[in-house]
């Protein structure tokens, strides 16, 4: 009897214990850091005859109070761009080529305040965001000088905005204060000059200048149907397809000319 | 609408090739020229990269040089005995011209040269061509049907060896003059990498001595198996022909050419040499204040002019 009293205390104990460690874990947790959540409102975006870009949202749940950036970007690649400068000091025009290694064909930051105001520096270089650390990310050659290399770094970006591959913002993503959490959300115009690839989308959720967590996703872009079948062989099959271009514009030729004919506009 | 162009890798609304491709060939049918010149500029304006815009423009001339030359067959103003010693000429001096560029670019500063060469061409050109139709023109009015002294670079051409008539044309020459002359607009066009219709046109009118109307038929009709040429190449080495804006612009420009061969022939040959001339001068001071003004970019994709 004495010996089951015993037992009983035991168990009694362990349980508590056990009540303990798991109120004390769930305090923990919503207490520390719940996690940072990413999605976007399609993960493919296929090119057919009629696209003309598309638009990218991208939401998901952070800790409330935390500033978000998010990046979008292509993979690293390298780009020859032809330089325009004044030939005998006097006339504009191309004077030369330019590489621009590590460069990322598509490259869009927003924020929710502005990023410089938000993130230390040694964070944007890490994490390659915002065009000064991009600036720093990606080599140019030939540049003789550092003025030389931020003008033509300058003229890059401008380029790119241009072709609406690059853009940067803040205070464009909405958030919506829950008790704990936040809801985070922006809508993007995706552009149609965006080649087929595969573009990262990433959140970052920023505390006392640094990073303190992050949340990643891809969007694929691929071309579909007749897009597909077209410029794969424009460039797997050039002959035929030069022979098929030729063909076609010399029926279409004919074709217009027989048509004026029979209606008479031609006399 | 919009349409998604595979090798361009661009987006376009369908309303700017086929009008584009209307205007151009309303000069196509009415001048005998491919319009490249001014076609080329308009699609890299839209966006096309320059690769592309070159290359695919040549498909559509096809198109529109077919059209062009079929309605000027119809009425008789294609002279192809004439055409084919252009072409022979212009196929040759197509090979010099592309050596010529390879030692300019080994030379270094090609760019400036092609430029210059380009500029000058077509300021000349044009030039001489508006001053020339205006005196005529005048002349016409003063003293009607007084026969043209010969001048002595014509007695020259004219005792030269294999001398033949050209029915259509309705001139004797030496079919060594429209191969040399062919050779020579074959040589700056390559060069310049533009199709030449500006150049040979005048060369028939003033060198040839050829009618105007005839002029423009059978320059249409060599530019035809230039482009054949050129867009076969373009599709098998450098793979920059868009099949979609080819078509695009072909909708436009066959129905443009045809229509501008029904309005060429209701204006005289003097009123088409003046127009055109109006046209390349207008191109020249534009390219020359695109070569002194800032540009918007400083920077531009690798490929094109």
């Amino acid at each position: 009897m004495k010996r089951f009293k015993i037992q009983n205390s035991r168990f009694k104990i362990v349980g508590f214990l056990s009540l303990c460690c798991t109120a004390a874990l769930l305090l923990y947790c919503s207490s520390v850091s719940a996690e940072l959540t990413i999605n976007t409102n399609h993960d493919h975006i296929s090119i057919d005859f009629f696209y003309n870009g598309s638009a990218v949202s991208v939401s998901g749940l952070s800790d409330a109070g935390t500033d978000l950036i998010i990046k979008i970007a292509a993979q690293d690649g390298h780009e020859m761009l032809k330089q325009k400068g004044k030939a005998a000091g006097l006339l504009w025009m191309n004077m030369g080529t330019l590489k621009f290694e590590h460069a990322p064909n598509l490259y869009f930051i927003y924020s929710t305040k502005k990023v410089d105001d938000i993130l230390s520096q040694e964070e944007r270089d890490k994490y390659v965001i915002g065009y000064p650390a991009l600036s720093k990310h990606i080599e140019i050659a030939p540049v003789s000088s550092d003025e030389e290399r931020s003008k033509w770094f300058g003229e890059f970006i401008r380029y790119k905005e241009e072709s609406k591959l690059y853009a940067s913002s803040s205070e464009q993503i909405k958030t919506t204060n829950g008790n704990k959490r936040q809801k985070y959300y922006i809508k993007t115009d995706w552009p149609y000059q965006a080649p087929p690839g595969e573009y990262l989308v990433t959140v970052y959720a920023v505390k006392d200048k640094k990073i303190i967590e992050k949340a990643e996703t891809k969007v694929f872009v691929e071309q579909v149907g007749i897009i597909k079948m077209l410029s794969g062989m424009a460039a797997n099959n050039g002959a035929m397809y030069g022979i098929i271009s030729i063909v076609v514009a010399l029926g279409a030729g004919f074709g217009v000319g027989m048509v004026f004919r029979k209606g008479g506009g031609a006399h | 609408m919009y349409l998604y162009l595979p090798v361009a890798l661009t987006s376009i609304n369908i309303l700017i090739p086929v009008g584009l491709g209307l205007a151009v060939g309303l000069l196509s049918g009415l001048f005998g020229v491919g319009g490249g010149f001014l076609m080329t500029p308009l699609l890299i304006m839209f966006g096309i990269p320059a690769t592309v815009a070159a290359a695919t423009d040549s498909s559509q001339i096809v198109a529109a040089s077919t059209s062009g030359t079929y309605a000027h067959w119809k009425v008789g103003n294609v002279d192809f005995k004439m055409g084919f010693h252009l072409l022979i000429g212009g196929f040759i001096g197509g090979l010099f011209g592309v050596q010529a560029i390879k030692i300019l670019k080994e030379m270094g500063n090609a760019d400036f040269v092609i430029k210059m060469t380009y500029v000058l061409m077509l300021g000349i050109v044009g030039a001489y061509m508006f001053i020339e139709s205006i005196q005529s023109m005048k002349k016409n009015k003063v003293e009607d049907a007084k026969p043209e002294k010969e001048s002595g670079v014509a007695c020259l051409l004219k005792s030269l060896p294999l001398q033949t008539h050209y029915e259509k044309s309705g001139v004797t020459h030496s079919a060594l003059i429209p191969i040399v002359f062919g050779g020579f607009v074959g040589v700056l066009a390559a060069i310049m990498g533009v199709g030449g219709g500006f150049l040979m046109v005048p060369v028939m009118v003033y060198i040839l001595r050829m009618p105007m109307h005839v002029v423009v038929g059978t320059s249409l009709f060599q530019i035809l198996f230039n482009c054949i040429e050129v867009t076969f190449l373009q599709a098998y080495t450098n793979h920059t022909v868009d099949f979609t804006l080819a078509v695009l612009l072909l909708l436009g420009s066959t129905v443009g050419a045809q229509i501008g061969t029904v309005f060429g022939r209701k204006l005289k040959g003097e009123q088409l040499k003046i127009l055109l001339a109006v046209i390349v001068l207008v191109v020249t001071v534009k390219i020359i204040f695109e070569l002194t003004m800032t540009p918007a970019l400083l920077l531009s994709q690798a490929g094109g002019h």
